[in-house]
């Protein structure tokens, strides 16, 4: 797969639009259901992840040459491993209440299938320019759709955003959306909507 | 042979650069965070017992006597004001819904609860998570350490707290872990 010449405007825009990791491929779902409680929740594992995501492409790329086919694998994992346990200790040390909230979904990031696909699919065969805007594009996508997900969450199921209630003392918030069984109808609707938005587009950009 | 043996170091490089950059960030980390872990420690202890000026651990071979019959307590500290005991801050775990609980609760001389504090929890957001809410804390304060706590839906006198909607096992949970408290307090430490 030769996309040296790919645009970068076009790398980012397809990590955000048209291979959107949540809402086009449905990969790393996990903790995408888990951490959308809140808006916070969602807006600081997507930024966590993006991080990660930078890092590791860039530093996959520039040992494209070096690593061998053979132990890629291995050397790919003790990169991303490299750079979660960075983030996690800097999250504890500077951000500690919203490190304990996201608890153990942070070192998780390492076994998340978006950072290795993109070492995989894009990283080990592009330079680094364009693996760090693939990183941004992929990360950026990612974090929009945990925070459209957890916003989502959070209006529902509990009548606050950001916190900040939304809402008078009486409103009773329908508790099921901050619930696993809401993540899923949540979840479902937005891959529906955002789908279908795209495929009209595409049909009449061609 | 060769290969393996080629392989097998390149691996090696890798795994010790990346374990060189953990060192370094590692370095730069530590401290702040056991700075940030103590601050929210000292900021607990202050909170649950407004009294106390000056906290000091407690004798450390009647720690382990009360460990020894109550596991789950992890430190207890004594508050002082103005050289008097004004009270004691407990800290222990308990096990809620999500995992276990670790919270803080101050206890004054007068056998009143001042306070509690959660520390760390794995409770349903939105749901047991309501146990660090002010409404739900704050309900413990100034009741009386002399019978059990139970929780009600409307507290009303000394020894009823708020109850939390759909979220009964964590407020069992921390009523479990609050009436151990105060059996160690009226037990080993009060007199």
């Amino acid at each position: 797969m030769e996309v040296g010449k790919l645009k970068l405007s076009k790398i980012f825009k397809n990590g955000i639009i048209k291979d959107n990791p949540i809402f086009v491929q449905l990969i790393g779902m996990c903790s995408v259901l888990a951490v959308t409680t809140s808006a916070k929740n969602g807006l600081a594992m997507g930024l966590a992840v993006t991080g990660v995501l930078i890092g590791s492409n860039v530093v996959i790329s520039l040992l494209r040459k070096v690593i061998p086919d053979k132990i890629r694998i291995p050397a790919f994992i003790v990169v991303i491993a490299t750079f979660v346990t960075i983030v996690e200790m800097f999250m504890k040390a500077y951000t500690q209440d919203l490190y304990n909230e996201l608890g153990i979904f942070i070192p998780l990031i390492v076994v998340n299938c978006i950072i290795l696909a993109r070492a995989e699919a894009f990283a080990s065969k592009n330079n680094v320019l364009s693996s760090a805007v693939d990183g941004l594009g992929m990360g950026l996508g990612y974090t929009m759709a945990l925070l459209i997900l957890g916003s989502l969450r959070e209006i529902l199921g509990a009548g606050s955003i950001f916190d900040k209630m939304l809402f008078g003392p009486n409103f009773e918030p329908a508790l099921i959306f901050i619930m696993p069984p809401g993540a899923f109808i949540l979840l479902g609707i937005l891959i529906a909507i955002f789908n279908n938005v795209r495929k009209k587009k595409e049909t009449t950009e061609a | 042979m060769n290969e393996t043996v080629k392989l097998a170091l390149i691996l090696f490089l890798i795994t010790a650069i990346s374990a060189t950059v953990l060192a370094v960030s590692n370095d730069i980390t530590a401290p702040k965070i056991a700075e940030a872990d103590a601050l929210k420690d000292e900021n607990a202890k202050r909170e649950i017992l407004p009294d106390g000026e000056e906290f000091k651990p407690l004798d450390e071979g009647k720690l382990k006597a009360i460990q020894s019959s109550h596991s789950n307590i992890s430190e207890i500290y004594e508050a002082y004001s103005s050289g008097h005991i004004v009270g004691y801050t407990i800290k222990m775990t308990t096990n809620g819904y999500g995992g276990e609980i670790e919270f803080m609760i101050g206890v004054s001389t007068e056998g009143r609860i001042m306070g509690i504090n959660i520390l760390n929890h794995g409770e349903t957001p939105g749901l047991g998570a309501n146990i660090t809410k002010a409404y739900f804390t704050n309900s413990f304060k100034n009741k009386s350490t002399d019978g059990e706590i139970t929780a009600s839906k409307e507290p009303s006198g000394d020894t009823e707290v708020q109850a939390l909607t759909s979220a009964t096992r964590s407020t069992d949970a921390i009523l479990d872990g609050v009436n151990t408290a105060l059996k160690v307090y009226n037990e080993e430490l009060a007199n």
